[in-house]
């Protein structure tokens, strides 16, 4: 059968978003109280040599 | 910038550093390896498997009005503080965080389920805008005061209303040597005041892998947002976005058994969604039977969808083993 590609994006999400864990709408108030923080760290490197 | 001449001659040889370290490593072990601190590990373990704290007599003992707990709590700082004396140059192999207000160390970890120490400054807490949100978390947390004190607020969910929940706000007083349990997923601590410096034991253990956090005002306990309870839940919804972003249409089959496994249904339901997105065949007919299970708490979900893609696309109709209501 001749199926029809569906567009992520015509597909509706949940009423209630869910972030990801860790997210808070009011972090600048936010006490670590568990280990639910992220840091996140970046790391460049060359993968070539000039 | 100005370095201290010490961390400049770090730059050209740190065989110094790495000396400190291994030393700090070393005593660490030689911590892990006493008797104490191997049974705190053991019911450490059992905990993490749902034991009760009661029959774990170590563990109990540390969260409970004796001082168990500053003996225990002890014996690591004085290990820690005596290699650091003799070499501050070396770092804590335990995980540690700081931030202006808060500092912590991991001091042993099993799973989701870890003993912490921390110490909170209560200068740096008042510097802070006064909190305008509450989260409850799917986590259990004892927690034992081992010097300062807080005034604190015990807010307990206390029923569901249209767009939140109504909160239970009482206060409460945190003294030296007071012991505090609550279940993350109804009831939360928030801290207004402490004078000095609140040092505290605390343990915490995660509760079922699909639950989720939730953040309400606390004004008026409107929900504020959501977020995923564990990390595993938001690193598989990561993996099936790139899948999808990648067109890995081989992965459908895997991410149609994901979207029907029990657990977090927001992960569910975007697994369900790349699936789709990916392969409509197999995307189509796990949403068919996913919205046939009256059991499931996306069956509805999945009708609507079901509905609207057929008005779309009325071939779809023809897939079995969809039924068309």
């Amino acid at each position: 059968m001749n199926l029809p590609k569906i567009d992520l994006s015509a597909l509706p999400d949940l009423d209630v978003l869910t972030g990801v864990f860790g997210s808070l709408a009011k972090p600048a108030q936010a006490l670590v109280q568990d280990d639910s923080l992220i840091v996140m760290m970046v790391f460049v490197y060359e993968v070539t040599h000039p | 910038m100005l370095a201290h001449p010490a961390i400049a001659a770090l730059r050209s040889d740190d065989a110094p550093q790495r000396r400190a370290q291994a030393a700090l490593g070393a005593a660490l072990e030689q911590w892990r390896s006493t008797p104490m601190v191997r049974t705190a590990e053991v019911e450490l373990t059992r905990c993490s498997d749902g034991a009760d704290l009661d029959d774990l007599p170590l563990l109990s003992a540390l969260f409970a009005e004796s001082d168990a707990a500053a003996r225990f709590v002890s014996a690591l700082v004085g290990v820690i503080l005596q290699e650091l004396t003799r070499d501050p140059f070396g770092q804590s192999p335990l995980r540690h965080y700081i931030d202006d207000a808060v500092a912590s160390v991991t001091v042993l970890r099993h799973g989701t389920t870890v003993l912490t120490l921390q110490a909170i400054d209560g200068l740096a807490l008042g510097r802070k805008a006064a909190p305008a949100s509450v989260r409850f978390v799917p986590c259990e947390t004892w927690e034992k005061v081992l010097a300062g004190s807080a005034s604190a607020e015990r807010i307990a969910l206390s029923g569901p209303r249209p767009g939140g929940v109504q909160l239970d706000r009482q206060p409460l007083a945190i003294d030296d040597g007071s012991v505090l349990h609550r279940r993350g997923q109804v009831e939360a601590l928030l801290l207004h005041l402490v004078p000095t410096t609140l040092v505290t034991l605390r343990l915490q253990r995660r509760t079922a892998c699909s639950d989720i956090t939730r953040e309400y005002a606390l004004e008026d306990g409107a929900l504020l947002h959501q977020a995923a309870g564990t990390p595993r839940d938001s690193r598989l919804e990561l993996t099936a976005a790139l899948l999808g972003r990648m067109g890995r249409r081989d992965a459908a089959p895997l991410l149609a058994a994901m979207a029907e496994e029990r657990g977090n249904v927001s992960l569910r339901w975007q697994v369900l969604r790349e699936c789709l997105a990916l392969d409509t065949g197999e995307g189509f007919a796990t949403l068919c039977r996913i919205a046939r299970d009256d059991a499931d708490p996306l069956a509805a979900h999945a009708g609507a969808l079901r509905a609207q893609l057929i008005e779309a696309h009325p071939q779809l109709s023809g897939i079995a083993p969809c039924p068309v209501s």
